[in-house]
């Protein structure tokens, strides 16, 4: 594990990357930890200073410290995008390894419905539930939603490698020990697929974080707790582009962006390192 | 092409000028992963030749090399696969490198016009989304000088010579067996009467009924249109029938090379007697006998004579030093210090 | 023929069933939660000064129907599909009288347009770059092309759109930011409305195509740097077919495949981003639409419109679906 870790320090400079942007945005979150401000005070910071030695990012139009109210935003807009993940990482495992497993209808079945969840626009879905929820709506229950909706692709991931698994030796023998399906899921198939498990939880993350940013920004969640895209609504509610507070909107932007790419550039490393063609490739590439 | 030429009982007997002839040539696969530096010798120093109207067979097991020295011969090398070293020389075309350093529109002319090929796997060779009548236009229409009706009727009277119906051309490769695909792709590539044509183990995936019938329309094919062919395979037994020349490969060197029924007859290599007598016989009871140890790795491979660690006549030369390929008889050529005790023993 | 008729069936069964379990979703989500909407909006409209009894009465029982809130729940199921079967959705609460189904006729055409340009646009010049690039490997533009295209890839729709906004409508403002054609030009078919709806549909386009070019090309690029090592290329590369041929008819053509399915798989997402892009840009379609439904408390336009992007969305997957086999004739095999 170590030496695959070094390795890919070394010699993969997309994973290298990848590990100092997500490294920077996880370090911010961890400020939150000894934030001076608590993060819903207002006006304890003076309104629209632009960064300074004092205020590095600035202040906000509402009095707030620009740095340290990110570093509370950014902590829950991960927070938010790790529930998310490791729900829909239950929901995509079983259902992907069951389908893969099992075969036959099971696998048609289940194949179908997560086709369905694969094409159904989730945005109006998650704004009608806002529409219904209202200010009842917590951060929770959106993550909650959001991984109810966002397991099919990875589970149809998933399931191919299981398929593949299916009629490896192992298998048969664990099934003429007498293993039930879900001992022989979660014990002998389960370590094979959880390499990709984990790409594509960074993948899952992007998109849910996405996604939360996207509603925040429109008001459709509880913006009264610190969220990047909460931020930036409320730098919207101010105007703060056409009163020139740029800063307010720059800094949340730049730091989610820097975010995503980091998480995508670590998910691509990371698949290069799981499919050996592309690695092959790469060591042929590097001749050229 | 003359008339004795096309006579199938016209098998000639002197060496005739080669259609192609390698010399020394090594090609090396240079890969760089994760900092780590390796060099695969999958072709190291081979010299043969294939000459008019003849097959000539190339034989070994499956990490022999075989398979790169085909690619390297008909210029279809990528990265990290390159030539090191040696000649590559064709009849049909000037330059010792053959179509490796050759301009783009010598190559583009020469291909599949004087050289063609069998490719293993006749499901992956052809276009899964082109009607096999658009792979026929793609490959040869160039190269026949015909108008599209008579190129048509050209395609349909070849493909009634290897017994399928013109149907086939409006069919894509998914609809056909793999005996007609296999029929599709030699058809292919003799439709423009190459005079050299590479075949890579072109009947390894089919069913052995299949396999014979396909061997012997490729034997009658090739006699009616006296091209030379290089044929790799590992299995013997097909050697044995079709081939007149036969070519023994072991870790990226030619150890051994005659006539095919000299090879049979009086293998002079340790490892071409192991290959020979590992062949099922009917009456032979005798037990087989497996090589001891396993294939050598061509990123590291042995010292001296790479067949040495499995050898039972290994000396301490051959430990050290490279055996030369010599003349042993009229046609036959070995790379063995042992080869006179080889042919001595029973 | 009969293949083709029995695998058209089969999706066809899958479009039911996306739109099924889609609407049940919506169905769900409007009759499950803990929050009585009706109560929500009543609270809310009295809020303010006094209001009489008797109208507050009045007032829920209307909102009960409209919310299809009244009867048994079996009733209550029924009645939810026959409204989303005859596309009525009754008034609209914030447009009153007019009824959803014409708020959100008059909107569509600009999403579809919009996003039905913006998706051929993007997948096409997505997909012949990144399969350029995947054939042309040593190419320094498009290598940096790759770069460029992966550092957008993973970004939002919203982030995208809103960086557009401010670079050419605050920093360097030489293009319309906002609505979907110029306020005082006559709305026909002449060619100064034609130009006007061109130019500000730039920027939402553009927003578009920034995000998505990068996840077609680089799946094309990947998938064609397989592709060319499959028997069928190499076997044509030394049958001497030119070039060209190569790269169009037999790399460019298998990769593109599942570069299809990939698009009827995605569409959903881009939909999605489509209606935060109109959103940024006040663009007149159905995303515009939906917030400024939610922001009025109007109920059956939002959930009109949900029920209208599901059905949507599914519809143009299905006909993705069903030209498939011309592009790929293995499919209707299995």
């Amino acid at each position: 594990m170590f030496v695959v870790l070094r390795d890919l320090l070394r010699y993969n400079s997309e994973f290298l990357a990848g590990i100092l942007m997500t490294g920077v945005v996880v370090a911010m979150a961890l400020l939150s930890f000894v934030s001076p401000y608590p993060p819903l005070d207002q006006f304890v910071a003076p309104m629209d200073v632009p960064p300074s030695a004092a205020h590095w990012f600035g202040t906000t139009s509402r009095g707030q410290d620009l740095f340290w109210l990110l570093t509370y935003s950014i902590r829950n807009t991960l927070a938010f995008g790790l529930l998310v993940a490791i729900l829909s990482r239950i929901l995509s495992l079983s259902i992907g390894l069951l389908a893969g497993y099992r075969g036959g209808w099971v696998d048609r079945v289940l194949m179908s419905i997560n086709d369905t969840f694969i094409v159904i626009p989730l945005f109006p879905i998650l704004v009608l539930f806002y529409f219904v929820m209202r200010d009842n709506m917590s951060w929770v229950m959106l993550a909650v939603l959001t991984a109810l909706l966002g397991w099919s692709y990875d589970a149809r991931l998933i399931r191919s490698v299981a398929l593949s698994l299916r009629h490896r030796e192992f298998t048969q023998t664990a099934v003429f020990s007498g293993m039930r399906t879900h001992e022989i899921l979660s014990r002998e198939h389960l370590p094979f697929v959880l390499p990709i498990v984990f790409s594509t939880s960074l993948n899952n993350m992007n998109w849910s974080i996405g996604l939360e940013v996207t509603l925040a920004v429109l008001g459709f969640t509880d913006i009264n707790r610190p969220s990047v895209g909460g931020m930036i609504y409320w730098a919207n509610q101010h105007s703060a582009v056409v009163a020139g507070v740029w800063w307010w909107i720059a800094f949340p932007v730049g730091l989610v962006v820097m975010l995503f790419i980091g998480l995508y550039l670590l998910a691509i490393s990371m698949n290069e390192y799981i499919d050996p063609r592309s690695r092959l490739e790469r060591g042929g590439g590097r001749k050229e | 092409m003359s008339a004795a030429m096309r006579n199938p009982a016209a098998k000639p007997e002197a060496a005739q000028g080669p259609v192609v002839a390698v010399r020394d040539l090594r090609a090396w696969y240079r890969l760089r992963l994760f900092g780590v530096d390796r060099e695969v010798k999958a072709v190291d120093g081979i010299t043969f030749e294939v000459r008019k109207d003849e097959i000539y067979g190339l034989a070994g097991e499956s990490s022999s090399g075989k398979s790169t020295l085909v690619k390297t011969i008909a210029g279809a090398m990528r990265p990290p696969l390159e030539i090191v070293g040696g000649e590559i020389q064709f009849s049909f075309m000037d330059g010792t490198m053959g179509l490796n350093r050759a301009p783009a529109d010598l190559v583009e002319r020469v291909r599949w016009r004087h050289l063609s090929y069998v490719m293993q796997g006749s499901m992956s060779v052809l276009n899964p989304v082109r009607r096999i009548g658009t792979s026929f236009f793609d490959f040869a229409f160039r190269h026949m000088g015909l108008d599209n009706a008579g190129f048509e009727a050209a395609v349909v009277a070849h493909l009634a010579r290897v017994n399928l119906p013109a149907s086939v051309l409006k069919a894509y490769p998914h609809e056909l067996s793999g005996g007609m695909r296999q029929r599709v792709t030699i058809a292919l590539a003799t439709i423009c009467r190459p005079q050299f044509i590479i075949a890579d183990e072109p009947t390894t995936a089919l069913d052995v009924v299949v396999q014979k019938d396909v061997l012997a329309m490729f034997r009658s094919i090739q006699r009616e249109m006296a091209s030379s062919v290089l044929f790799v395979t590992h299995d013997m037994g097909v050697h044995a029938h079709l081939t007149d020349r036969l070519g023994i490969m072991y870790a990226g060197r030619l150890v051994e090379e005659a006539r095919t029924p000299d090879v049979f007859a009086r293998p002079r290599h340790p490892y071409t007697r192991h290959l020979i007598h590992s062949l099922p016989r009917i009456g032979d009871d005798r037990p087989r006998i497996g090589l001891e140890g396993t294939p050598p790795s061509l990123a590291n491979p042995p010292s001296g004579c790479r067949f040495h660690p499995r050898c039972v006549f290994a000396t301490e030369r051959c430990r050290v030093e490279v055996p030369p390929m010599e003349q042993v008889a009229p046609d036959h050529r070995v790379a063995c210090f042992e080869k006179d005790r080889v042919e001595a023993t029973p | 023929m009969r293949a083709y008729a029995r695998y058209a069936f089969g999706r066809f069964l899958q479009f039911l069933l996306v739109v099924f379990i889609g609407i049940n979703i919506a169905y769900i989500i409007t009759h499950a939660t803990p929050i009585d909407p009706v109560e929500h909006t009543v609270s809310v409209a009295t809020a303010f000064g006094h209001t009489a009894p008797e109208a507050i009465e009045s007032m829920r029982q209307s909102l009960r129907e409209l919310y299809g809130l009244t009867g048994s729940p079996i009733e209550q199921y029924l009645n939810f599909w026959r409204r989303v079967l005859v596309a009525d959705f009754g008034p609209s609460l914030s447009a009153f009288p007019s009824p959803v189904s014409t708020l959100i006729g008059r909107a569509i055409p600009w999403t579809v347009g919009l996003l039905g340009v913006a998706t051929i646009l993007t997948w096409i010049i997505g997909n012949l770059l990144g399969g350029l690039a995947g054939y042309y490997r040593r190419s320094r533009i498009l290598k940096g092309f790759g770069i460029v295209a992966m550092a957008l890839h993973p970004m939002p729709y919203y982030i995208a759109a809103i960086i557009l906004l401010i670079v050419f409508g605050y920093l360097w403002p030489i293009l319309p930011i906002s609505g979907g054609a110029q306020m005082n030009v006559a709305r026909d078919w002449s060619f100064e409305y034609v130009m006007s709806v061109a130019r500000h549909s730039i920027l939402p386009m553009l927003s578009l195509l920034l995000v998505g070019l990068g996840g077609w090309f680089v799946g094309m690029r990947s998938l064609v740097s397989n592709v060319v090592t499959e028997d069928y290329v190499v076997y044509a590369e030394l049958a001497g077919v030119s070039k060209r041929r190569i790269l169009t008819a037999y790399v460019m053509r298998n990769a593109i495949a599942p570069q299809v399915t990939g698009l009827a798989i995605s569409l959903g997402h881009i939909f999605s981003g489509a209606l935060i892009t109109e959103r940024v840009f006040g663009y007149p379609g159905i995303g515009s639409l939906l917030v400024d439904g939610v922001h009025a408390g109007d109920y059956s336009l939002v959930l009109g419109l949900t029920t209208v992007s599901i059905v949507g969305v599914s519809l143009a997957v299905l006909v993705i679906d069903l030209i498939y086999p011309l592009i790929d004739p293995r499919v209707t095999v299995n």
